[in-house]
């Protein structure tokens, strides 16, 4: 069946499933060779956790700060606001006045949010 | 975006403003006070500015369209998260946790409803859900040291999310058949297909999970019962009447913009999902000793009778789902007001325990919550009476009989349950239970006029219904003219 570049049939998407699967078997089938072919050497050393070369100490199911995910939101929060310049820099001249105008009714809400999370005292530390 | 676009979305800009405004008072200044007026004036300047628009029908393109149909489940909507702001006040004042955030996400909520019955876009629709969803997540685990407020704010976050997932992908097969993601144009596109592709009605179908979800409908309704257990009774309130009443609005919208009705599969669908809403929600409503829990049930049951009119598929329908909103929406914030007002500082009054004797302790309050169960369970001289009758009639105008016999049957089986509540508040009790601690007679003024305003709608509705039904055919005049 003759295809122009407007139709796609299911069929056409073939390739991409065959790239799917030679993926997948390219990663289980290492995955299993190594496993099985690989010399075994076995140590107290060896087998201990790793943690970036300190010493491990007790359970991983210890209470970590809550600071630390506020802090973790609020670089989401900021860093997903960069994205939106960077398109907006890129096409200032294009979006014009009305762009500028949208850009910064978007940032004052940020920048408003910005003020009550500062006031209530999320970046204080002790 | 021209200049009258901002004045007809002028209602939901007010509710952004407000919000704002709400969050720098709060980082200025906590006070309880002032963010409860903010709140109450926004909601009263947002329902302003929408008496002043017109019932014609106004595009926004591509994402939004205000016409009757929109500017009636505004106004529905806007009223009831009035309602449940004054009935927050008592409720939250006892309450020692932060409360002044509650308003701050009370607003959003509605916003995100509003968003949603105004769409005619699935990005626009997507955007209201989610904001209306993120801001719910908060407020069902609003009272975090409650037992159960974190089981119910985890449970619907994750049956949440997981329902977005449904929706989003239902809403990629549909624009990957018609190429498409606004509702007029989708409606073209069926209009040059004879039959509906298998891989649209697949698409469809996965909306209807989503959608069913925010419903509340068998069988995507597990969820009912533990957050309307776990949440605080007035966001309970919220849930009931805006959330669901938000989506039926865009239900009805998105299936009159496409004319999707005349599908005999997808309305075979629906049927099935009214049959079994209404029978499981009144049957497990049967022996439930939770308030809140039977309500919940009882609102699954409701939403199967909506779907009875809904199914109607034309303007009577209509009509009567916006008419049988009105006295639900009514019904169910004087039902949750009542378990409001009851509350104490431990715990929200949901036992049937509670109950027992009200009628000789506080004769108003009980006055109330029978007229409301009443009207629940469609008793003349009641706004929920009228509601049933007008559904009934357009269930038998389009000779659904299947529908209309199980509608009646339900309203029965459901007639025990709501009667067991009231016998329960009429019954006399040996132990006087000791008076809880009332609050300042001013700060339950706010709650107690509001119950009151419902009680008087709810009988001057149910007596006199032909005010509320030329009002909702006027603004149904410039919505399917194609009917």
């Amino acid at each position: 069946m003759e295809t122009t570049a407007t139709t796609h049939l299911p069929s056409d998407y073939l390739p991409i499933l065959i790239q799917f699967a030679a993926a997948l078997g390219f990663v289980i089938f290492a995955i299993v060779v190594t496993h099985l072919i690989g010399p075994k050497r076995h140590s107290k050393v060896k087998d201990a956790a790793w943690e970036c070369g300190v010493e491990s100490v007790g359970n991983a199911r210890t209470p970590v700060s809550y600071k630390y995910f506020m802090t973790a939101i609020l670089f989401v929060i900021f860093d997903v606001e960069v994205i939106f310049l960077y398109p907006w820099a890129v096409n200032f001249r294009g979006l014009g006045m009305e762009g500028f105008i949208q850009m910064i009714v978007f940032m004052t809400m940020l920048m408003l949010g910005f003020y009550y999370v500062i006031k209530k005292g999320i970046l204080k530390w002790e | 975006m021209r200049l009258s676009d901002l004045y007809f979305l002028m209602p939901l800009l007010i509710l952004v403003g407000a919000a704002t405004l709400n969050m720098l008072v709060v980082a200025v200044k906590r006070n309880h006070k002032v963010i409860f007026g903010i709140t109450i004036v926004a909601h009263l300047v947002a329902v302003f500015t929408l008496l002043q628009l017109n019932g014609s029908s106004y595009q926004i393109p591509p994402f939004f369209v205000m016409d009757g149909w929109g500017i009636f489940n505004l106004g529905l909507i806007l009223l009831t998260s009035l309602f449940v702001t004054l009935l927050s006040y008592a409720y939250f004042e006892q309450r020692e946790e932060r409360k002044e955030e509650y308003y701050l996400l009370l607003i959003l909520a509605t916003l995100g409803a509003c968003v949603l019955v105004i769409s005619q876009h699935f990005m626009a629709l997507f955007l209201g859900l989610e904001i209306l969803s993120v801001a719910l997540y908060s407020l069902i685990a609003y009272l975090r040291t409650r037992e159960r407020s974190d089981e119910a704010g985890i449970k619907y976050l994750i049956l949440a999310a997981l329902s977005s997932a449904f929706l989003l992908f239902g809403m990629a097969l549909v624009y990957a058949v018609t190429g498409t993601m606004s509702f007029p144009e989708i409606g073209v596109y069926l209009q040059s297909v004879s039959e509906l592709p298998l891989l649209l009605l697949t698409g469809f179908g996965l909306m209807i999970v989503g959608i069913g979800f925010k419903l509340g409908i068998v069988p995507f309704h597990m969820w009912a019962p533990d957050v309307y257990e776990g949440a605080p009774a007035p966001v309970t309130a919220f849930i009931a009447t805006v959330s669901k009443g938000g989506m039926m609005g865009l239900l009805i919208r998105f299936f009159s913009q496409a004319d999707a009705y005349r599908y005999a599969n997808l309305m075979l669908i629906f049927t099935i999902i009214a049959i079994a809403s209404m029978l499981a929600g009144n049957l497990l409503a049967l022996r439930q000793k939770n308030i809140k829990r039977l309500l919940a049930y009882s609102s699954i049951a409701h939403l199967g009778y909506i779907l009875v009119a809904f199914l109607a598929g034309n303007r009577l329908g209509v009509e009567a789902v916006s008419f049988y909103l009105v006295a639900y929406f009514i019904t169910s914030l004087g039902a949750f007001g009542v378990v409001a007002l009851l509350s104490d500082t431990e715990r929200d009054a949901d036992q049937l325990e509670d109950y027992r004797g009200l009628f000789w302790r506080r004769p108003a309050t009980a006055a109330v919550f029978t007229a409301m169960l009443l009207s629940l369970a469609g008793i003349p001289l009641t706004a929920g009476f009228v509601g049933k009758f007008y559904i009934l009639a357009s269930g038998v105008n389009t000779q659904q009989w299947l529908l209309v016999l199980m509608l009646v049957l339900n309203s029965v089986i459901g007639l025990y349950y709501y009667i067991k509540v009231i016998a329960a508040m009429f019954a006399q009790t040996k132990s006087v239970q000791e008076r809880r601690k009332v609050l300042h007679p001013a700060l339950s003024f706010a709650s107690g006029g509001a119950m009151a305003i419902l009680g008087l709608l709810l009988i001057w509705i149910g007596v006199y219904p032909t005010s509320l039904v030329q009002l909702i055919r006027g603004l149904l005049a410039t919505f399917m003219t194609t009917f």
